[in-house]
């Protein structure tokens, strides 16, 4: 039977995030959490595998210990059991320590066929981490995919398509393969009440950094992360424009015309 | 390890066989000015075979060497061929930094030879700035959907990966050196061990609708949108005005319009005549993606950012004021 790992992040809302004026700091508190939405779409794509061929699906996050809730969440739309990677000491990792950190421990696991990721997630947004992990896991590897046309399980390959800047690539692959997966012929799926019951039920197995044998200190969280952030500041605003206010919509938008009209 | 003993700056130069890809060119001519700074040569890579007329105007970025790598496995992208042969150029030649326009192929093997190289990798800065201090780039780009501006830097490692999206930087050539040096490598990836094999490519059927990255006038939706029925009045005014109706991230995220029509940092760097964003915020993402000649904004909430982005504004329903457009322009 395949062996299917979707990998996925718990999110701040970032729609949500304001800044204090004051301080130019994120507001984070109270700003929720979420599944990243595109991981949401993958989800689904290894779902949809699942069904058509039969499949065992393992979920991998890193996160705090309540990033168990997306967890869950993906346990109710069909997924078998999860594995949560979190510890202190992976806190602060950029795309190259994460990537070392979640093939670590997803190799506790044992192997996997098919690896899926979203295309990229809503706060870091960097759309490094499918082919970083697809590294790691000396897997080949699909970016921005759109559909698992067939999979021929006997001869450990498959046919995919994906989207570039002007049409559609179609790609025959070998498994061992990661996808990052674009949204379009994979919507997001509903939990069932029986998923959800499932879901509540379902093993969600808990990974420090002490429990992977063999694990380098030396390559995780900040210590492992080559990429650095200084400093941040707020967006430099330039001086307002023009406001238009002629006493109503149509004196207004005639004043626009007016000056816009060369 | 000793980042002195790192030196010139890369760019990748894709293309396809006939045509360099224009985000090479920009990338060529913004790296040069680091390069002024920083002491490095600027050095284009060049894999496959490219007709002389298009090297040229690599060269006219005023770029100091050309790597020209022959050998198989570079007939037609894949992850496997390009990631080895950056693999192996890097840890031959030691650059202190490496730049990839961010397209699709350029974003699937930039961060994987990164990996392999166990160095940093950064994507989508919007300004690059060399520090003479610590030697290192600085790469700004907005995080957590543009409230805020990050800095970015790789201060141990080597070399610096960067992916930069197309239409962030500008071509302006500055013309060839004298002495461009010309250096020849043979790399062969072989065919076999390449894992996806390119079976086919079906175009897109061209949708004129689609092409905003080069439209003259632009008509911009943001999350203040209602739903997918008060599109349509904005779509008439887009043809009204002889232009073409675009979204920000949202109103893609709400699948209301397609992600080809998002315009930012991470969809469609656009540079139109004349932008009109309704319901727009203003997040920098969305922002640094217009380049506009004039740049109106229309938003309810008069402490919108956009307000700050706008030549002229106008407070109020979004909706209303888009009919008003419509019944005037029909006058």
């Amino acid at each position: 039977m395949l062996k299917i790992l979707v990998c996925v992040k718990q999110v701040p809302d970032v729609d949500q995030m304001r800044m204090d004026p004051a301080t130019g700091n994120l507001i984070r508190a109270g700003v929720p959490a979420i599944l990243n939405p595109l991981d949401a779409n993958a989800l689904s794509a290894a779902v949809k595998v699942k069904e058509t061929y039969g499949a065992e699906i393992t979920l991998i996050t890193m996160g705090p210990p309540n990033a168990e809730a997306v967890l869950r969440e993906c346990l109710a739309v069909g997924a078998d059991k999860a594995i949560l990677v979190s510890d202190r000491a992976f806190g602060n990792a950029d795309t190259l320590a994460t990537s070392y950190s979640i093939v670590s421990a997803a190799k506790q696991a044992g192997d996997f066929d098919l690896i899926f990721c979203g295309k990229e997630t809503l706060d870091g947004a960097t759309g490094q981490m499918g082919s970083q992990l697809a590294e790691r896991f000396d897997a080949a590897q699909v970016t921005s995919a759109s559909l698992i046309k067939e999979i021929d399980v006997d001869n450990n390959k498959l046919v995919v398509e994906r989207e570039l800047e002007t049409g559609i690539e179609t790609l025959e692959v070998s498994m061992p393969c990661l996808f990052t997966m674009e949204k379009t012929n994979y919507p997001v799926r509903i939990p069932s009440l029986k998923g959800k019951l499932a879901a509540k039920k379902a093993p969600v197995v808990t990974y420090t950094a002490n429990d992977i044998p063999g694990l380098d200190r030396e390559r995780i969280g900040d210590a492992g992360s080559p990429t650095k952030v200084p400093r941040m500041f707020p967006p430099v605003m330039p001086e307002p424009g023009v406001i238009i206010d002629e006493g109503s919509v149509e004196a207004s938008v005639a004043k626009l015309f007016e000056l816009i009209k060369d | 390890m000793d980042k002195k003993n790192f030196k010139d700056m890369w760019v990748y130069v894709e293309h396809d066989g006939k045509q360099v890809h224009p985000v090479a060119l920009e990338l060529c001519c913004e790296i040069r000015k680091l390069c002024d700074q920083s002491g490095d040569r600027l050095v284009a890579v060049i894999a496959g075979q490219l007709p002389e007329s298009e090297v040229e105007k690599v060269k006219q970025c005023g770029v100091d060497a050309i790597i020209a790598v022959s050998g198989t496995g570079y007939e037609r992208y894949n992850t496997e061929a390009y990631t080895n042969l950056f693999t192996v150029l890097c840890n031959k030649y030691k650059p202190s930094a490496v730049f990839v326009g961010g397209t699709v192929n350029g974003r699937d093997f930039a961060p994987r030879f990164a990996a392999r190289l166990e160095t940093g990798c950064t994507s989508d800065a919007t300004e690059l700035i060399y520090n003479p201090e610590t030697t290192d780039i600085e790469f700004v780009e907005p995080a957590a959907g543009g409230k805020i501006m990050a800095v970015i830097t790789i201060p141990v490692l080597r070399p610096q990966v960067g992916t930069i999206r197309p239409g962030t930087f500008k071509h302006v050539p500055t013309g060839a050196k004298a002495k461009v040096e010309l250096i020849k490598e043979e790399i062969s990836f072989p065919v076999e061990n390449i894992r996806s094999r390119f079976i086919d490519f079906r175009a897109d059927a061209f949708d004129p609708e689609l092409d905003i990255a080069s439209c003259d006038t632009i008509v911009c939706v943001g999350a203040g949108i209602k739903d997918e029925e008060s599109l349509g009045r904005y779509r008439e005014l887009a043809k009204l005005l002889g232009g073409k109706l675009a979204c920000t991230r949202p109103v893609v995220d709400r699948e209301l319009l397609p992600y080809k029509l998002q315009v930012g940092q991470s969809g469609v760097m656009i540079k139109p005549k004349l932008y009109i964003g309704f319901g727009v915020s203003g997040a920098v993402n969305h922002v640094t993606g217009v380049d506009a000649e004039k740049f109106i904004a229309v938003n309810r909430d008069p402490d919108a950012p956009i307000f700050n982005y706008c030549d002229y504004g106008i407070v109020g329903d979004m909706d209303e004021v888009c009919d008003m457009m419509i019944a005037q322009l029909k006058k």
